[in-house]
């Protein structure tokens, strides 16, 4: 090996901790965005995949009873590939070790091991139950907390139980894959249907279609005709809801979510290519002088260049064989870990080569071209200056030229000291030593304060956006005040409920709802979706509408209604005042909309109209199915026990009860949806705060070695370990509060950005942003330990250092 | 931040006597570093006393092992073998940590570069001592410290950075933050290298007054003209300490020929008035008086007529070593017993041979305690 490529081998080889420095600063760019990049691979293509393997239903028809005539007569519908008829309902359940119910919803399938749409993926055990037995879903089983082999007992509609053990466990991945709020399901026969008092008929209907598959036009063409068939056969149908085959009806949500996660990892790059560009500028600063001898030798410039630049190339393979290793499987775990939320398979682990390859270049690329700029300054340095170490002014040297002037920086900074001074505020000089040295490599502690801050501002936004989405979800919950919802099989007379749920201690009011299913139409009379016409009394303190414009609803109204704001995508130009066809049982009417308000779009199509007019049109006057309670406490554990009792009550007094939840039950559900990917967005903003954190550590370590000597001279006039290890801490934490100061600031616009991008990804609108404490001061106790893990370690080495390098003789 | 030391470092610094006459005692101090090439003796039992207020200068060539020396007197470097007490204290026996802060009670250092800390101000770097040992309350420490920046003439730069003052002013102020925690020790490492002549003498003229107000000064220079100035000279060659009688009688030989006479020369003790050289005695060995006093005299009898009287430091015998013959005078102890160095005959003509100067200056002694002689005799 020729002397100067055994030199960069030594330069690798001998200082292991500078070494590990730059390589660590290189891989955690590095693996962050292989796992970006090779997650946003994987998921997107594996996402559709997966759902597709499933053989999702292209149309889901959700319908009155029907036979097996029907669904003949829909598989035979030109058009149609598969079509599969099912029976879902929804139940209480609960296993025998635990008395808390849950509901779920059951499906009957005709023949499990024949099922052709909306593939079942085992897991366990028997997944094709025979009579009086039940397969779960897995996210059922966590719910739950049930195991296969387990015995369940189900509530049936006339009140008794039956108790039915659970034979497997599958996966799901396309019933209820476009809802977030979707009820876990569970998987039985259509032979035990009579076991829940259930009719052996079909209520839905899941069908592909025989081509364009993925064509959104074609599907609604033949949904359509599928229901108007079904319709004018004197079946109603519901609601109609459709997919593509090969896109998972949450792909442009998720691939939202990637785009923020990708542009936080090409700001991770950035960081840490300025961690690169900072530890490279001061390696280089410690080589002058190895420069100057090899210039004195005859180096040349170019040789020189090159021996650096190999150098460089060497820090970015070792990051590699790092990184790339880790990175793929951090990718493989994170896009696992958000299957397994979204509820669909991966294809397994593989390695995915647009990510290797963004690996390698940012790999090699980013540390040759954060270096070059010092690398190529170092080479460029006179043998003289090289040799003579008088290279950084002001760095505890000989001054070789005289007496300089203090730059305007220094004069502020001892005027401002004596200053202070004068008037009593004297500042420890320990103290003024971490100050003063905070602002001594401003280029570096620029750079320093840019990771910091940007992971700061990024961790803070997270929790704002946190908030932003949990106060929307609040706010949804303004349109579900009720601490409980009591529903029923049948209609009873409101006053009835009332004077029973009144003897109740705790229960403060009962309204009675009722609801209008409503096709909503196109002008030229096309079916757009179903419209849930929503019917509370007017004057329901239960309902706090966010208005956008118009008005609520009035007792008076007849065919009016107020809209909610999801309905904009179709009707664009929509106004208080305009007119909506819809078609509600069979008949085309023309409603007039008097006010919109802002709503969930996952939720569909919602409106609002008055129960005073909807109860003629439902010739259910003074009567309803479901009651919404008010409650003198509304905490979830409270609303739990109440709906209990209530249901408890109603049941033991002859009522058949459907259900009886807590009003939270479901806001609490969205809100965990939520929290899964602000959890996922929180990983992103702790790797950003991990490299921040490591641009400390690495400044941290380089002011050190660089202040060796002052160091030294310190000892040498009477500084203890303990305050040596101060000095380093407190000017750790300064850098650390600074930053923390930057990144209040960024973290305003960044917030506002996020939650732009965030809300418009799940409620395809936008929200107003929310700003909360905690993350600021979660922020503020992270950035102070982390400033001083950080400095520790430098700490730890400058306390140890002996004066011997101050004094150069010898 | 607090800038108080614990006060367990504090307590627990070990004094091994309350107090001694000896402000620096170094007893068989051995260090050997060892490297790929093997073991390394860079002290080779160093025995050394220096009392409280003298002015020391150590000598000695690059890689002699002088600041290996220096080293174990500031505690700065672990000895392999030996002890070093200091102030009294057994500097060795307490940790690094306890040695810093012992370090900035008792000792202060004055560094070849200055080593003022660029980011503080002249005023706050001699602050900054003060701070470290919590000496004085928090808000006097800015008027002790700008005495003595006044003492060492710069008040008017107090608040200037070390970058924008002198290389001189930088010195001085590294002198005023030495003396900041009124340390009874200072050591200074060559501490006019980078100074003219001007400063240097001013600097020294610094260290004079600190000497008289009974500071002890150990430094370490190249500069023969400040050896002249210090009250004792200690040269280490190899290692190894020259012995003191020796640099005196023979100031300017090589340090080898030094290091091989302090190794060779044998120590003889003469009591009061007993003679030392016969006259017309052949004489075999230089002398060289370590302590005590000699009379030359014309005659051998009590009654002989007195030529000489010769002191510590000074040498007698050269003048039959290098001009052949025997004894020209007598020597007699004084009247206290007398510490002899003696050196062999032929070893010295070599040494001599080899150290032209030597020769030179001896040859010039010889003259003038010939012609002495005869001025004498004849009177």
């Amino acid at each position: 090996m020729k002397p100067r490529w055994r030199k960069v081998f030594l330069d690798l080889k001998e200082n292991k901790a500078r070494t590990l420095l730059v390589v660590l600063s290189i891989a955690v760019g590095v693996f962050s965005i292989g796992v970006i990049a090779g997650a946003y691979v994987i998921i997107s293509h594996d996402m559709g995949a997966s759902y597709a393997a499933n053989h999702p239903a292209n149309i889901e028809l959700r319908m009155a009873d029907s036979n097996d005539d029907v669904l003949t007569s829909v598989r035979n519908i030109p058009g149609i590939g598969n079509a599969e008829g099912r029976r879902v309902f929804s139940i209480r359940v609960h296993p025998m070790n635990n008395s808390t119910w849950t509901v779920i919803d059951l499906i009957a399938f005709n023949d499990f091991a024949n099922n052709v749409v909306d593939l079942l993926t085992p897991i366990a055990g028997n997944t094709d139950p025979s009579k009086r037995q039940v397969v779960l879903e897995k996210e059922a089983l966590t719910q739950l907390n049930a195991h296969v082999g387990d015995q369940l007992v189900f509530e049936l509609p006339d009140g008794t139980t039956k108790t039915i053990p659970v034979v497997g466990a599958v996966q799901d991945p396309t019933t209820g894959a476009g809802d977030f709020l979707a009820p876990p399901f569970g998987y039985i026969s259509m032979t035990t249907l009579e076991n829940f008092q259930e009719p052996d008929l079909y209520n839905r209907i899941y069908a592909t279609v025989s081509q364009n598959q993925d064509d959104d036009v074609y599907i609604s063409k033949i949904a359509g005709e599928v229901k108007d068939k079904l319709v004018r056969a004197g079946i109603p149908v519901d609601r109609t809801l459709t997919s593509k085959t090969h896109e998972h009806p949450l792909a442009s949500t998720v691939n939202a979510i990637l785009g923020i996660l990708m542009a936080l990892g090409v700001l991770i790059v950035f960081l840490s290519s300025s961690l690169i560009a900072n530890t490279l500028s001061a390696l280089l600063n410690q080589h002058l002088r190895y420069i100057g001898v090899m210039k004195l030798l005859g180096g040349r410039n170019r040789q020189i260049l090159i021996m650096y630049l190999a150098l460089i190339v060497s820090f970015g393979v070792l990051a590699l064989l790092i990184a790339v290793p880790l990175g793929g499987q951090g990718a493989y775990a994170l896009a696992a870990f958000i299957a397994n939320e979204l509820r669909f398979n991966l294809l397994g682990y593989r390695i995915v080569p647009i990510a290797l390859a963004i690996q390698i270049a940012i790999g090699i690329l980013v540390p040759l071209v954060a270096g070059l700029v010092p690398v190529m300054n170092g080479s460029k340095v006179t043998v003289l200056k090289a040799i003579s170490g008088d290279l950084a002014r002001g760095e505890g040297k000989l001054l070789h030229r005289g007496p300089k002037r203090e730059s305007g920086w220094e004069r502020f900074q001892t005027r401002l000291t004596v200053a202070l001074s004068k008037r009593g505020v004297h500042i420890p000089r320990p103290l003024l030593i971490s100050l003063r040295n905070t602002f001594r490599r401003r280029g570096r502690l620029i750079l320093t304060l840019f990771t910091l801050t940007m992971g700061g501002a990024i961790f803070i936004s997270v929790f704002n956006v946190r908030v932003t989405l949990h106060d929307y979800i609040g706010a949804i919950g303004d349109y579900f005040k009720a601490d409980v919802e009591l529903d029923f099989t049948q209609p009873y007379r409101t006053h009835e409920i009332q004077l029973l749920a009144m003897q109740i201690p705790g229960v403060q009011s009962v309204e009675g709802w009722q609801a209008q299913s409503a096709d909503l139409l196109y002008p030229n009379g096309s079916t757009i979706d179903i419209l849930n016409i929503a019917a509370p009394p007017a004057n329901s303190a239960l309902v706090q509408p966010i208005l956008v414009s118009g008005r609520w609803i009035e007792a008076s109204d007849e065919r009016k209604l107020t809209v909610s704001e999801s309905i904009l995508p179709y009707y664009p130009n929509l106004k208080p005042g305009d007119f909506l066809p819809l078609k509600i049982n069979g008949r085309k009417e023309e409603w007039q909309v008097v006010g919109i308000f802002q709503f969930v779009g996952q939720q569909g199509l919602l409106a609002y109209a008055p129960l005073e007019y909807v109860e003629q049109v439902n010739d259910l006057v003074n009567q309803s199915t479901s009651f919404h309670i008010e409650t003198d406490q509304h905490d979830r554990p409270y609303q739990d026990k109440m709906a209990n009792t209530l249901d408890q009550y109603f049941r033991t007094n002859g009522f058949n009860v459907l259900q009886s939840q807590a009003g939270l039950a479901s806001l609490d559900t969205a809100s965990q949806s939520l929290d899964t990917l602000v959890t996922f967005l929180l990983i992103m903003a702790l790797l950003t705060a991990t490299v921040g954190s490591m641009g400390l550590a690495g400044t941290m370590g380089m002011n050190v070695l660089e202040r060796t000597r002052e160091i030294g001279i310190m000892r040498a006039i009477g500084a203890v370990d303990s305050i040596i290890m101060q000095t380093v801490i407190a000017e750790g934490m300064v850098i650390g509060l600074i930053s923390f100061g930057l990144a209040i600031i960024l973290s305003l616009p960044f917030t506002y950005l996020l939650s732009y991008i965030v809300s418009l990804a799940v409620f395809e609108t936008p929200i107003k942003t929310v700003f909360t404490i905690t993350g600021y001061l979660i922020w503020l106790a992270l950035i102070l330990v982390m400033s001083v893990i950080a400095s520790i370690l430098p700490a730890r080495n400058a306390a140890r250092l002996t004066i011997r390098e101050v004094l150069a003789y010898e | 931040m607090t800038t108080h030391p614990p006060a367990s470092e504090a307590e627990s610094i070990k004094v091994v006597s309350s107090y001694s006459d000896d402000m620096i005692r170094l007893h068989s101090v051995v260090k050997t570093y060892k490297n790929a090439a093997g073991e390394f003796k860079v002290l080779k039992g160093l025995d050394l006393t220096i009392r409280r207020g003298e002015f020391v200068a150590i000598v000695g060539k690059s890689g002699s092992g002088k600041s290996t020396l220096l080293n174990m007197i500031t505690g700065i470097d672990h000895p392999t073998g030996g002890r070093v007490v200091v102030n009294s204290t057994d500097i060795y026996s307490i940790t690094e940590s306890q040695r810093s802060l012992w370090r900035g009670k008792n000792l202060g250092i004055v560094f070849q570069f200055f080593q003022l800390l660029p980011m503080l101000t002249l005023l706050e770097n001699v602050m900054l001592p003060m701070d470290y040992v919590n000496l004085y309350d928090f808000d006097e420490r800015p008027a002790h410290a700008m005495e003595l920046l006044e003492m060492v003439g710069l008040k008017e730069q107090a608040n200037k950075l070390p970058l924008a003052v002198s290389t001189g002013q930088q010195q001085m102020t590294a002198i005023a933050r030495a003396l900041a925690t009124d340390a009874p020790l200072i050591v200074a490492d060559e501490p006019t290298g980078n100074l003219d002549s001007k400063t240097a003498n001013h600097m020294i003229d610094v260290f004079d007054e600190l000497v008289r107000r009974g500071k002890t000064i150990v430094m370490v220079t190249h500069d023969p003209s400040l050896t002249s100035r210090t009250s004792r000279t200690i040269i280490i060659a190899d290692g190894e300490l020259i012995n003191e009688t020796i640099v005196k009688a023979l100031p300017l030989l090589r340090h080898r020929h030094m290091l091989e006479m302090t190794r060779d020369a044998k120590r003889i003790t003469i009591q009061p008035g007993e003679v030392i050289l016969d006259c017309n005695q052949p004489v075999d060995n230089l002398y060289m008086i370590a302590s005590g006093s000699v009379n030359v005299m014309q005659a051998s009898g009590k009654h002989g007529k007195r030529l000489a009287h010769l002191k510590a430091g000074e040498l007698f015998g050269e003048i039959e070593l290098l001009r052949g013959g025997k004894a020209i005078a007598c020597v007699r102890a004084g009247t206290h017993p007398v510490d002899l160095l003696t050196f062999p005959r032929e070893d010295f003509l070599r040494i001599i041979e080899e150290s032209p100067i030597t020769a030179e200056v001896l040859e010039k002694i010889v003259q003038d305690r010939l012609e002495e002689h005869r001025v004498k005799s004849k009177a």
